[in-house]
């Protein structure tokens, strides 16, 4: 079946001269000029409704993880997730002319149409009767599961504001299991350059939690 | 869901209580938080034109779905027409090279794939020649995935790329019946994420 050594050879280009570090997981907002805006949520969300699609794609980027996020906890189905998605986007433009700043920051009203579209997402499915389970379930109760939703949204949608170097270096330290010195040794680094980062993206972090998306 | 870091390590000494707080405060939310998700390309690209459309009334789109359905179906014939009359069956050529380019999270690295013929029992064995991915962390690795419609469809296999040249050969199988526009595309499965992750390498087209 398989073809001899020589078929296998595979014609590839001149290998391209390697970088010395992996390369960033994916831009933030404040590197990527096409998605950079420094107007708030509040600002965005007002010129979405007034149908200003440019402002519309600039929330879609601040917020598609942390809406995706928060389907996925609830729904855990990627495909309902990214459908709980496109339904969620489509609700911010069509009543964004119904949030009123006075009322509050633009985030937990977002949540609140993100949440919405989700369960009309689990409504939609037909659940299979379930077992009694023989013992009390570790899993978290609703009201805990929601709080854990809500914090995610937030942690989310702040680390998109973070700059590319702090962020890189909080999600190898918290969800790659690596240790500051092996941080350091993958990202080609002094270990001191990695704690000063460390320290100065939980401070950002803290800053943004504290603000407008609180 | 995996080990949190060490507070004191990643703070280290010397910190004010009260900045001490707050930033103990952004520890716990993050290890509640737990990873943010990967996006597929198309949801990674920005909003769709769908979304800021209104929905037509329920009876347009009930016309609309019968002729979406009618044109499916006519579709349908013809891809059908089409496979029969070229005698093929297999629903993609067998001895395809498909190269693939690294995306921003990988530029320089270049790949090429190579589907062999399917075998008697449905499997479609591939040989990978890859260059210029980065090496992984610990228990980091590469996976090839089919790509079907656009969005990713099954894992074929996982290697890691390490050494000098970072260069990896390898062979993987797609034990699924292809279609003519199936394609594949790499991804980058960092530790602990069990979730499709970056795609570092896709179809140069």
């Amino acid at each position: 079946m398989r073809k001899d050594g020589e078929d296998m050879e595979l014609a590839l280009d001149t290998p391209a001269r390697l970088r010395p570090v992996p390369q960033p997981l994916r831009p933030s907002a404040e590197d990527d000029p096409a998605t950079f805006d420094a107007s708030s949520d509040t600002e965005l969300l007002l010129r979405v409704a007034d149908r200003d699609r440019e402002a519309f794609e600039l929330l879609y980027h601040r917020y598609v993880r942390p809406v995706f996020g928060l389907a996925l906890r609830r729904l855990r189905d990627r495909q309902r997730a990214e459908d709980a998605v496109q339904e969620t986007f489509t609700a911010i433009w069509r009543s964004a002319h119904s949030y009123r700043p006075e009322r509050g920051a633009a985030a937990p009203w977002l949540y609140t149409v993100a949440r919405n579209a989700i369960v009309d997402r689990q409504r939609a499915r037909v659940e299979p009767p379930s077992e009694v389970p023989d013992s009390p379930s570790a899993e978290l109760g609703p009201a805990e599961r929601a709080e854990a939703s809500f914090v995610s949204w937030r942690v989310h949608r702040a680390l998109e504001e973070l700059p590319e170097k702090e962020r890189e270096v909080l999600e190898l330290a918290y969800w790659s299991e690596l240790s500051q010195s092996e941080v350091a040794e993958y990202l080609h680094i002094p270990l001191g350059t990695v704690k000063t980062r460390t320290r100065s993206a939980l401070a950002r972090l803290a800053d943004l939690l504290e603000g407008e998306l609180a | 869901m995996t080990r949190p870091p060490d507070f004191d390590q990643v703070v280290g000494p010397d910190v004010d209580p009260r900045e001490e707080a707050r930033l103990r405060n952004v520890h716990e939310m993050l290890v509640v938080a737990g990873p943010p998700p990967e996006l597929s390309p198309e949801m990674a690209a920005g909003p769709t034109l769908a979304m800021t459309l209104h929905r037509r009334p329920a009876r347009v789109r009930h016309r609309v779905a019968l002729l979406a359905a009618a044109l499916a179906l006519v579709g349908a014939a013809f891809v059908a027409g089409y496979i029969s009359g070229n005698g093929g069956g297999d629903g993609l050529s067998s001895g395809k090279v498909i190269n693939l380019v690294g995306t921003k999270a990988a530029p320089g690295a270049l790949a090429s794939l190579r589907v062999e013929p399917v075998d008697a029992a449905g499997n479609w064995p591939m040989k990978l020649a890859v260059t210029g991915l980065a090496k992984l962390p610990a228990k980091g690795y590469y996976t090839v995935y089919l790509m079907r419609g656009g969005k990713l469809f099954a894992p074929c296999g996982t290697f890691v790329s390490a050494g000098k040249t970072h260069d990896a050969s390898v062979w993987l199988n797609a034990p699924y019946k292809l279609k003519p526009h199936d394609t594949w595309v790499v991804t980058r499965q960092m530790p602990g994420h069990h979730e499709a992750g970056t795609i570092v390498l896709r179809p140069n087209v």
